[in-house]
């Protein structure tokens, strides 16, 4: 018995696999000292991203098989990209901030934003899907 | 029929678990279940309470906490920064009288400014922590941390009087009235202080803003914090294993439906703990930085009316206390902030703001240029003030909740002692791996 389409499932499954897939490599790279300027060093950044991964991961084989303990490690997973991806957003508005204020040299870049917040863009098409998959859940 | 004999914790266990059985029974027979089998509660607790995950989520969600708390403050301190800068300048070059110049520029802008500068941070994380409260997330952290508190031989309910420990340590051991093992009790309010208040946020905020720059200050606050959770369980646990020894009672806890929070709750609730600063602000910081200004100017001849502070009662006292703190490369400045600090922790700041004579946007700057911190000796000071003596408040509280000034002396004696070993571990591991 599935609690929602095999079929479903599956797509949410591929879509979180490589959401999780992504931010485990770049969790790993940022753990390890960064990648240039697009990616860079930040120990517990890494870490947050590497228990992202393992969230979305873990998920995905019961979600595969239409199943709702592997939908909540997806929506944990989703739940912590947006958290983050949104922290960060708000992390270079106050760069801008500082910039107006005349405490740093020049507005953010779009180059300067952090990898969660492309990982967090990324994560909407998904966010969308399940969204609209348990919307007839209560709180 | 043999009646089993219980302690009286087990027979509270067993009783709360047959009283829940007993309520399923009942809601199984009244109950009709909806179409959804699951809710959001069930799917979010699946993972946040999951036996592998929860605990990592939960550092993660921390990290992410003092990663707001730091960056998105930034730009309001220095606002208030550059309002207190402009208001020193206009009473230095208004008011004639350099009695008075000096103590309101120096005194009233120059130290009290230097804490209310702290404003926001202290704001932000008060935000955050109320958006996971509100949200119904803090309760299940307590709940994934009382499976290890609990392996440890620990109590449960201990954490919760921890987690508001991370506002105000006084409500924190208030709140143990709690617990009911008289044991489990004690051992939640001696390690109580250990848990990094709000009040010692402001010392963090400068410090490693001005030595580890605005990209990891966030990481080394939330380290900071974190160091305060580990003391504090390993110290529950030698207290458990020496002074209280016994098996901890057993742990029921009521989890609540998670919910959205609104933006009228969790301001309320932001205001609600965060205004004690300003109040304290009004109150005991006032006081003691007025009281570090005029030691700090005076005697007014032998100072050029505040000029020269190497001539002050001040430095004469700092002097004085200065070879205890030197091995941790602390000159007599830092120690007479740790003094004054025990009245309460913001004072730190304050009484930087004065020694050093600078506005509130150069206070960092000056600590770094004028060598009085390196890393190494930043860190290890703040883990001195993360651990030394609670401020003088919190003493009282103690002794109130003990019903023993014995206990209260015992706290503060701990305390110290176990402040020196941990900041001069760091130095001396510090130094080993070839940090100045």
């Amino acid at each position: 018995m599935t609690d929602f389409s095999i079929k479903t499932g599956k797509m949410i499954a591929i879509y979180a696999s490589a959401l999780g897939v992504i931010s485990l490599a770049v969790g790993l790279v940022e753990i390890l000292g960064g990648w240039g300027e697009s990616i860079p060093g930040d120990l517990f950044g890494g870490f947050v991203l590497a228990v992202m991964a393992v969230t979305y991961l873990g998920g995905v084989k019961r979600a595969s098989h239409g199943r709702h303990e592997g939908l909540s490690f997806i929506i944990g997973g989703l739940f912590l990209t947006g958290v983050f991806g949104v922290l960060y957003l708000l992390m270079m508005g106050a760069d801008g901030l500082m910039y107006l204020l005349g405490e740093a040299e020049a507005l953010p870049k779009l180059a300067d934003a952090r990898p969660a917040i492309w990982i967090f863009i990324l994560s909407l098409p998904l966010a969308y899907r399940v969204r609209s998959l348990t919307t007839r859940m209560t709180w | 029929m043999i009646m089993p004999e219980f302690s009286g914790d087990d027979a509270a266990a067993i009783l709360a678990e047959r009283r829940y059985h007993a309520i399923a029974g009942i809601l199984e027979t009244v109950v009709t279940k909806g179409e959804g089998k699951w809710t959001y509660t069930d799917i979010l607790d699946h993972v946040f309470l999951h036996r592998w995950l929860g605990i990592p989520i939960f550092l993660a969600l921390l990290w992410g906490v003092f990663q707001f708390t730091f960056a998105l403050s930034e730009p309001f301190m220095v606002m208030i920064e550059l309002i207190f800068g402009w208001l020193g300048g206009l009473a230095e070059d208004g008011i004639s009288n350099p009695h008075l110049a000096s103590f309101v520029a120096g005194g009233i802008f120059g130290g009290l400014g230097s804490v209310l500068v702290f404003v926001p941070p202290i704001f932000m994380l008060f935000l955050a922590l109320s958006i996971l409260e509100d949200s119904g997330y803090l309760s299940r952290a307590a709940f994934v941390m009382d499976r290890l508190m609990y392996k440890l031989g620990l109590h449960g309910r201990s954490f919760i009087p921890m987690m508001m420990g991370f506002g105000c340590t006084i409500p924190a051991i208030m709140a143990t009235r709690s617990i009911d093992g008289e044991k489990d009790r004690m051992i939640t309010i001696l390690v109580s202080p250990l848990i990094s208040c709000g009040a010692r946020l402001p010392v963090y905020v400068l410090i490693a803003g001005a030595l580890f720059g605005a990209s990891y200050a966030g990481t080394v606050i939330f380290s900071i914090y974190l160091l305060g959770i580990a003391l504090a369980i390993a110290m529950a646990l030698i207290f458990r294993r020496t002074l209280f020894k016994g098996e901890p009672s057993p742990f029921v806890l009521e989890l609540p439906a998670y919910s959205m929070p609104t933006a009228r709750t969790v301001i309320l609730h932001m205001w609600d703990r965060s205004k004690w600063f300003l109040v304290r602000a009004g109150t005991i910081i006032f006081g003691t930085v007025l009281v570090v200004w005029f030691l700090s100017a005076h005697p007014w001849e032998a100072t050029s009316g505040g000029e020269l502070i190497e001539n002050s009662y001040i430095a004469s006292l700092g002097h004085f206390l200065e070879p205890v703190f030197r091995p941790f490369g602390w000159d007599w400045m830092a120690a007479v902030a740790l003094l004054f600090g025990f009245l309460a922790k913001e004072v730190v700041v304050g009484t930087y703001g004065i020694l050093l004579g600078v506005d509130e946007a150069s206070l960092g700057e000056s600590l770094v240029s004028l060598g009085l911190f390196t890393p190494l000796t930043g860190f290890a000071f703040m883990v001195f003030v993360l651990i030394y003596v609670p401020c003088v408040a919190t003493i009282g509280i103690v002794a109130k909740e003990t019903n023993s000034y014995r206990w209260a002396g015992f706290v503060v004696a701990y305390l110290v002692a176990l402040a020196f070993i941990v900041s001069g571990l760091i130095i001396g591991v510090g130094r080993l791996l070839g940090f100045s």
